[in-house]
C-alpha cells in the first residue's frame, strides 16, 4: 500500500464517520441499531480496506476509525498467517473488538498488544486470538466451549463461525460485566451474539449439560488440563490453551484421538508443531507493516 | 533559621552521646525504609521493581552531595538549620510518599505496551526518592559539621544502619507489610526527640516534632480509611489477587514474618495437580473436589495444600509426575527435599514405608504444626507416624547426613514463580545446583533414585536444559568413570513438566520396561533412557531454528554458526525425518496487498508477492501450514511427530551424555549448569545477545528480573555520570580549582562505593548456602558488615596521623582477603553448613569480621583528611560519588554473578580496593593558594 492510497483511504474513512454515527451510536447508546443484522451468508469485502469500511459503515453502522484499524490489523494478521482462510478473516472483521476493551484502552483496541480489562485479566492481542481461533478451525454448527470469558471478545469472534458458543467465567463481577456488554450489543442489533451462552462458574468442571464439545478454548492459567474438559471434548476434538507469560505465550494444541479400536489418546503440540517466530513479529504503523522481528519479512510499501 | 546552639561531641559527654545517637537512629531509619519499600513491592507487585526503585532512590545521596557541594559554604554555615528542617521533613515524607505511590501502582506486564506504565514507575521512583533526600540532607549536614572527626560520626552512621536493618527484620514479625513504614517512622521520631533534646533551644522544635508525629500516624492509619484508598495496593496480577476474587474464597491463615507474608485461602475453585497426565481424564473415576487450600507467600503462589484423601481419590497420584520414582521403587525410604504445600510429601507417604521431609521456611512448619485449621485440613500431616521432619534446608541435611535413602524427591521446589507474570527475579536456587545434586546423589542408597521434576512451560526450553546439564555434571563429579547414559531417564510433557530420574548404579532392563510402560500410559515424551538413540542429523536445524525463532534469520550469530559448519536450513539439504522446519523459509510471505499497486515488485529485496488463493504461494507448502483447513485433520492412529521442544530435550541429553559433535553452546540461550557460584535459572539471555533484545522485549517478559538489572545499571550509570559531571562542569575551575588530584579522588571514592556494596550483596547471596534462608542471611550480613565496618571506622582514628603508611597495608589486606575469599569461600561455607545452627551464625559473623572491619578504614580516613584539609567541596562530593557508585555496584553484582559467578564479584571488589590504594594519596595533595584577583 502506498502512502497516497493510505491517505486517501483514511480521508474516505473519516468522511464516512457522520454516516456511521447516524447509523449506530456507541455501545452505550441503545437507540441506534446495526442497520443490517448478521447473516451466515453475509458477503464482507475483505480484499480492500476502503470497500470494507464503506460496507461496514453502511451495514454495521460502526465507526470508520475503528473499522480502518480493524482492517489494517487483519492485514497484519494475514501477513503473519494468524488468519489464513476467508471465514476467519470475515469473522475478525465482523467483531467490534473496541466494544470489548475498557474505555481507557479503546484507542489501542487494534494494537498488537494485550490490554488490561481489570480483575487481573487481559484481552489477548488480536494476533493471539486470531491464531487460536484459526487453529480451532471452527465449522458452522460446531459446539465450542470457552473457559475464561474475560472480555468476551473470543466468543464474540467465534459467534461469527458457529451458532453454538458456550463461555464460562470464574470471576463473578467480570462475568456480569461481560454479559451486560453482550446484552447491550445484542440490543444494538448484533444478533449473532445471541448464540453465546454464558455463565459464572468454575470452568474446571466444564459445562457437562451442554457437552460434548467439538472445540474447547481455555484461557485461564492452571497447572494441568482439567480432566472434566478432556472428557467433554468429542473424539478427535481440539483444545487450545495459551501457555506462558503474556506476550511470550505459546499456544498448546491438544487433540483427543480415538483409535479404530476405541482407545483414546491425547497428543500435545504447539499449534504449528514446528519452531516459529513469536508473534507479534510485524509492526503496524499507520496501516503499514513496518519492520519485522524475525528478520525475513520486509517493510511493505 | 534558628541559631540555637547544639551540643556536639566537643561539648558535654551526655549531649555528645545524644548527637551520635540521633545520627545512628536516622541512619537506621534510612535502611529500615529501604527494606520496607522492598517488602512493599514484594507483596504489592514484584520484588525486583522494588530493588530498582530503592537503588535509584538511593541516588538521593548523590544528588544531595552535589547540591551541598555547590553551596558548601552556605551549608557549613547553616548546617544546623538544614539538619533540623530535613529531620522534621523526613517522617512526613515517608508517609506521604508511600501513600501517594500506592495510588499510582504501575503494572509490570504492561510496561512495554502501555507508555503510561513507565511514567507510573517513574512516579514511584520520584516519590520514594523524597524521604531519602531528606535523610541525605540531614546526614550530609551532620557529616559536614563533623568532618574533622569523621570516623566517629561514620561509626554512628554504620552501626545505626546495621541496627536499624536488624530492628526492621525483627519487626517483620509484628507488622503486616502495609504497616512496615511504621518502623522507620518510629526511628525517625526517636531520632527527632534525641536530636532536639541535645539542643539548647528545643521546645519549639519538639512541639513541631510531636505535631508532625501525630500527623504521620493519622496520615498512615486514619486517612486511607477516610478516603477509602489502599495503604498497599496489591497488583491484580499477583497470584493471591485471583484467590481473593473467587466467590467463595476465605482467608484461613495469615502470618507476617521475616520469612514472608504467608496467607492461606480456601475455595472450591482451587485445583492442584501439577503436571497431571492428560490421560487422567479418561481413566480416573473422579478427581478430588474441595480438596485444596492455596498457600501464598508475599502474594506469590498458589502452593497447593492437600487434604487427606480417601483411597479412591488418591488414584490420581498415579497421573502426577512425582510418582515416577515409585514406579520402580517399592516401599522405599524416601526423602522429600522441600515440603512446600505438602503435595509431594503426601504422594511420598502413600508410596513409601518411611518419609523424611525438609522445609527451610520455619513459618510454613509453624503454620502446619500450630494452626488448628491447617492441621485438621491436612490430616495433621507433619505428625504422621511415618514422617520425620527436618526443620531446615534439605540440601544442607543431605550434604551432611550419614543416612541413605532409596528415593530422594525434588518436585517443583521453589518453582511457583516459574509461571507467574512479572516475576522471575534473579533468585539463587541453591536446591538445584551442581553441588546440591551431588549431595542428593551421595545420599542415595545403592540402587536409590533421585527424582527431580521441574516446570517445562518455556518455549524455547530454558530452565529444563539448565537442569539437565546440572544433573549430568553432578553425576560426572560423583563417578567420573561411570557410563552416565545408563544412570539417567528423563521424560517430559509438552508445556507442562519434565522429570529426570538418576539411579545410582544404573537402571536395570526391568526398570526401563516399567518406565517405558508408565510413560506411554501417561502419554509423556521420553527424552533419554539407557540405549536411547538420537538422530544427530536434527541437531543443526534444531539449534538454528530456535535461534532464528527469537532473533530472526538475519541474526549474526546464526550466520556465524552457519560459517562454523552448521548447515543452513535453506541453503543446505534438509535433514530428512525431522519435524523441524527451519524458519529461514519465510513464514510470513506477504500476500498481495489487494489495495496496492504492484509496488512490491519494485523492491528487489522484498519477497515476491504471493497469491493468497494459490497453495503454492505458501513457501512451507500447503501440508505444512498448520492453520490451513487441514490443520485439525488428524489421523486417529497416526503417532504425532515429536514437538521441537521434545527434540531439543533429546538433543540436549544426547549432547550431555555422549557429545558426538553436538554442542549446546550454539543454543539460543544459556544452558550452563547451575553451581553454587552461579545458582541462577534466570539470566538465560546470553550477554552477547542483549543488544538484540531491545526491539522485542515483549518476548522476554520471563527475563524481566535480569533485564531490569541492566536497565537499573544503565540509569544508575547515567545518573552517577551526571552527578559527577555537574560539579565538574560548574566548579572544576572554581570550587575545585584549589583542590588538586580531583580525578584520583573520584576514582578513589568510586572504587570504595563499588567495592563495599559488591561485597555486601555478594555475601548475602553466598551466606544463604550455610544458613539456608535469604532473610537470615541478609540480617547477618547487613548487621555484621555495617557494625564491623563501623568499628573499623572508629578504630581508624588511632591511625589517622600515620594514614600514609598504614592505609596501603590496609588496602592490600582488604584486596588479598577478598580475592582469597573468592577462591575458598565455597568449601568454607560448606563446612560451616555442617555445624549446629547457632554455631553457623557465629561462624558467619567471624567470617565477615576481618574484611568488614578493614573496609571501615578507607572511607573514614579519607573523609577525615579531606575535612582536616578543609577540602569541604571535595568532602561532600566524595560522599556523593561513593553513594552513587554504591548504586551501580548493587546493580552490577547479579549481572557479574549470572555470567561469571559470585566468586568473581568478590575478586572484582578486591581489585577495586587495590586500585583505590594509589589514588588514596591524592587526598593529601595540599590546597593551592587562592589566586589573587587582578
Amino acid at each position: 500500500m502506498d502512502r497516497r492510497q493510505f491517505v486517501l483511504g483514511s480521508i474516505t474513512a473519516l468522511a464516512a464517520a457522520p454516516v456511521a454515527n447516524l447509523a449506530r451510536a456507541s455501545i452505550s447508546g441503545a437507540d441506534s441499531k446495526v442497520p443490517v443484522p448478521f447473516a451466515w451468508d453475509v458477503k464482507v469485502p475483505i480484499d480492500s480496506r476502503e470497500e470494507f469500511v464503506a460496507w461496514a459503515v453502511k451495514n454495521r453502522g460502526e465507526d470508520p476509525k475503528f473499522l480502518t484499524q480493524r482492517w489494517n490489523r487483519m492485514y497484519a494478521m494475514v501477513q503473519n498467517k494468524d488468519l489464513t482462510d476467508e471465514r476467519n478473516k470475515r469473522a475478525f472483521l465482523l467483531t467490534p473488538r473496541e466494544d470489548f476493551c475498557r474505555p481507557v484502552n479503546r484507542a489501542h483496541a487494534y494494537d498488537s498488544a494485550f490490554l488490561d480489562i481489570g480483575f487481573g485479566v487481559t484481552i489477548s492481542g488480536p494476533h493471539a486470538v486470531g491464531r487460536m481461533t484459526q487453529v480451532l478451525n471452527v465449522q458452522t454448527g460446531e459446539k465450542v466451549l470457552e473457559i475464561g470469558t474475560g472480555s468476551g471478545y473470543q466468543s464474540a469472534f467465534l459467534s461469527h463461525l458457529t451458532d453454538k458458543c458456550y463461555s464460562i467465567e470464574i470471576i463473578k463481577p467480570l462475568a456480569e460485566r461481560t454479559r451486560s456488554v453482550y446484552d447491550e450489543l445484542i440490543g444494538d442489533g448484533y444478533n449473532e451474539f445471541k448464540s453465546i451462552t454464558t455463565k459464572q462458574a468454575d470452568g474446571y468442571y466444564g459445562w457437562e449439560e451442554n457437552g460434548p464439545f467439538d472445540k474447547i478454548v481455555v484461557t485461564c492459567g492452571i497447572d494441568h488440563i482439567p480432566p472434566p474438559l478432556l472428557k467433554q471434548l468429542k473424539p478427535n476434538g481440539v483444545m487450545v490453551i495459551p501457555v506462558g507469560p503474556p506476550g511470550a505465550q505459546r499456544v498448546l494444541k491438544v487433540i483427543k484421538h480415538q483409535g479404530q479400536n476405541g482407545d483414546i489418546t491425547v497428543s500435545r503440540s504447539d499449534i504449528f508443531n514446528k519452531v516459529v517466530p513469536f508473534v507479534p513479529f510485524t509492526k503496524l504503523v499507520d496501516g503499514e507493516i513496518k519492520g519485522a522481528h524475525n528478520g525475513d519479512a520486509k517493510d511493505t510499501k | 533559621m534558628t541559631a540555637s546552639r547544639i551540643s556536639t561531641p566537643t561539648a558535654q559527654p551526655r549531649s555528645a552521646f545524644l548527637f551520635y545517637l540521633a545520627v545512628a537512629l536516622i541512619a537506621g531509619a534510612v535502611i529500615a525504609l529501604q527494606i520496607s519499600i522492598m517488602r512493599i513491592f514484594s507483596v504489592g507487585s514484584w520484588a525486583h521493581f522494588g530493588s530498582m526503585v530503592v537503588s535509584l532512590a538511593m541516588m538521593g545521596f548523590g544528588l544531595t552531595s552535589v547540591v551541598m557541594c555547590a553551596a558548601n559554604d552556605w551549608f557549613e554555615k547553616h548546617w544546623q538549620g538544614v539538619a533540623n528542617v530535613s529531620l522534621l521533613a523526613f517522617g512526613p515524607l515517608i508517609v506521604a510518599a508511600n501513600l501517594i505511590a500506592q495510588q499510582i501502582p504501575f503494572n509490570a506486564i504492561f510496561l512495554i505496551s502501555d507508555p503510561v506504565q513507565k511514567w507510573k514507575l517513574f512516579g514511584n521512583f520520584v516519590l520514594y526518592l523524597t524521604p531519602f533526600l531528606a535523610g541525605a540532607f540531614f546526614l550530609g549536614a551532620v557529616f559536614l559539621r563533623m568532618k574533622e572527626t569523621f570516623g566517629r560520626i561514620y561509626f554512628a552512621d554504620l552501626v545505626g544502619a546495621g541496627a536499624g536493618g536488624l530492628l526492621l527484620l525483627g519487626c517483620l514479625y509484628l507488622f503486616r507489610p502495609e504497616n512496615l513504614v511504621v518502623v522507620p517512622l518510629a526511628l525517625w521520631f526517636a531520632a527527632g526527640i534525641v536530636w532536639f533534646l541535645a539542643q539548647s533551644k528545643r521546645s519549639g522544635s519538639l512541639t513541631a516534632l510531636f505535631v508532625l508525629g501525630v500527623l504521620c500516624i493519622a496520615g498512615h492509619f486514619w486517612l486511607p480509611q477516610q478516603l477509602a484508598i489502599p495503604k498497599l495496593a496489591v497488583s491484580d496480577y499477583k497470584g493471591v489477587s485471583y484467590a481473593r476474587k473467587f466467590p467463595d474464597n476465605q482467608r484461613v491463615y495469615e502470618n507476617a514474618s521475616p520469612f514472608g507474608y504467608l496467607e492461606v485461602y480456601s475455595s472450591s475453585y482451587l485445583h492442584f495437580a501439577p503436571g497431571l497426565s492428560d490421560n487422567a481424564g479418561f481413566n480416573l473415576p473422579e478427581m478430588p473436589a474441595n480438596a485444596y487450600l492455596g498457600m501464598y507467600i508475599d502474594g506469590e503462589g498458589p502452593f497447593g495444600v492437600m487434604r487427606n484423601l480417601s483411597d479412591k481419590e488418591v488414584a490420581y497420584f498415579r497421573y502426577l509426575p512425582m510418582i515416577y520414582p515409585y514406579v520402580i521403587k517399592k516401599d522405599p525410604s524416601t526423602f522429600v527435599v522441600q515440603f512446600g504445600g505438602g503435595i509431594s510429601t503426601r504422594v511420598a507417604l502413600h508410596n513409601s514405608k518411611h518419609v523424611t521431609v525438609a522445609e527451610g521456611n520455619p513459618e510454613i512448619l509453624n503454620a502446619f504444626r500450630n494452626d488448628k485449621g491447617l492441621r485438621d485440613f491436612s490430616g495433621d500431616i507433619l505428625n504422621d507416624p511415618k514422617l520425620d521432619v527436618i526443620d531446615y534446608d534439605g540440601r544442607l541435611y543431605l550434604a551432611n547426613t550419614d543416612k541413605r535413602y532409596d528415593v530422594i524427591d525434588v518436585s517443583l521446589a521453589d518453582s511457583a514463580g516459574l509461571s507467574s507474570p512479572g516475576g522471575f527475579a534473579i533468585v539463587e536456587k541453591y536446591a538445584y545446583t551442581r553441588e546440591a545434586m551431588r549431595a542428593y546423589m551421595r545420599a542415595l542408597a545403592d540402587g536409590g533414585v533421585l527424582s527431580v521434576t521441574l516446570w517445562n512451560k518455556e518455549e524455547p526450553p530454558k530452565s529444563v536444559l539448565k537442569l539437565y546439564a546440572t544433573m549430568v555434571a553432578a553425576a560426572r563429579d560423583a563417578d567420573p568413570k561411570a557410563d552416565l547414559s545408563k544412570e539417567f531417564y528423563a521424560a517430559a510433557s509438552y508445556l507442562s513438566t519434565a522429570t529426570v530420574l538418576y539411579k545410582r548404579g544404573g537402571f536395570s532392563a526391568e526398570d526401563i520396561d516399567k518406565l517405558h510402560a508408565h510413560t506411554h500410559a501417561m502419554s509423556f515424551d521420553e527424552l533419554t533412557y539407557p540405549g536411547f538413540e538420537f538422530d544427530t542429523k536434527q541437531t543443526a536445524d534444531s539449534l538454528k531454528s530456535y535461534r532464528e525463532s527469537i532473533f530472526g534469520a538475519d541474526d549474526e550469530a546464526a550466520k556465524a554458526a552457519a560459517a562454523a559448519g552448521i548447515a543452513s536450513g535453506s541453503a543446505g539439504p534438509k535433514a530428512k525425518g525431522t519435524s523441524i522446519v527451519p524458519t529461514s523459509e519465510p513464514t510470513t510471505a506477504p500476500m498481495a496487498d489487494p489495495t496496492a499497486p504492484a509496488a512490491n515488485s519494485a523492491d528487489p529485496t522484498a519477497p515476491p508477492a504471493a497469491d493468497p488463493t494459490a497453495p503454492a504461494a505458501d513457501p512451507t507448502g500447503p501440508t505444512a501450514d498448520p492453520t490451513g483447513p487441514d490443520a485439525n485433520a488428524s489421523s486417529p492412529d497416526a503417532a504425532p511427530a515429536p514437538v521441537p521442544a521434545t527434540v531439543m530435550g533429546q538433543l540436549a541429553w544426547h549432547s550431555l551424555l555422549h557429545g558426538n559433535g553436538t554442542d549446546l553452546s550454539d543454543y539460543v540461550f544459556d544452558t550452563r549448569p547451575l553451581t553454587n557460584n552461579r545458582p541462577y535459572f534466570a539470566a538465560y539471555v546470553k550477554p552477547g545477545d542483549l543488544s538484540r533484545t531491545t526491539d522485542r522485549l515483549e518476548i522476554f517478559q520471563d527475563e524481566w528480573g535480569y533485564l531490569l538489572l541492566w536497565a537499573t545499571l544503565g540509569i544508575a550509570a547515567v545518573a552517577a555520570l551526571v552527578l559527577v559531571a555537574i560539579p565538574v562542569l560548574l566548579g572544576w575551575r572554581t570550587i575545585f580549582s584549589r583542590t588538586p588530584g580531583q580525578l584520583r579522588v573520584i576514582l578513589y571514592f568510586a572504587c570504595l562505593g563499588l567495592g563495599y556494596i559488591m561485597v555486601e550483596v555478594a555475601l548475602i547471596a553466598k551466606f544463604v548456602l550455610p544458613l539456608g534462608n535469604p532473610t537470615v542471611s541478609a540480617s547477618i550480613l547487613i548487621t555484621g558488615m555495617l557494625v564491623f565496618s563501623g568499628l573499623g571506622s572508629l578504630t581508624s582514628e588511632r591511625f589517622m596521623e600515620r594514614a600514609k603508611t598504614t592505609m596501603p597495608i590496609i588496602f592490600i589486606a582488604i584486596g588479598a582477603l577478598l580475592i582469597a575469599y573468592g577462591f575458598v569461600i565455597d568449601p568454607v561455607l560448606d563446612a560451616i553448613g555442617r555445624l549446629p545452627y547457632a554455631l553457623r551464625l557465629v561462624c558467619c559473623f567471624l567470617l565477615i569480621a576481618p574484611p568488614a572491619f578493614l573496609m571501615g578504614f578507607p572511607m573514614s580516613t579519607a573523609m577525615t583528611w579531606l575535612g582536616r584539609l578543609n577540602k569541604n567541596a571535595m568532602f561532600l562530593w566524595a560522599w556523593g560519588i561513593n553513594g552513587s557508585f554504591s548504586v551501580i555496584g548493587a546493580a552490577l553484582v547479579p549481572i557479574i554473578a549470572t555470567s561469571f559467578g559470585l566468586a568473581s564479584v568478590l575478586q572484582i571488589s578486591g581489585i577495586a580496593y587495590l586500585i583505590a590504594a594509589p589514588a588514596f594519596f591524592a587526598i593529601f595533595l595540599p590546597m593551592r593558594t587562592a589566586r589573587r584577583a587582578t
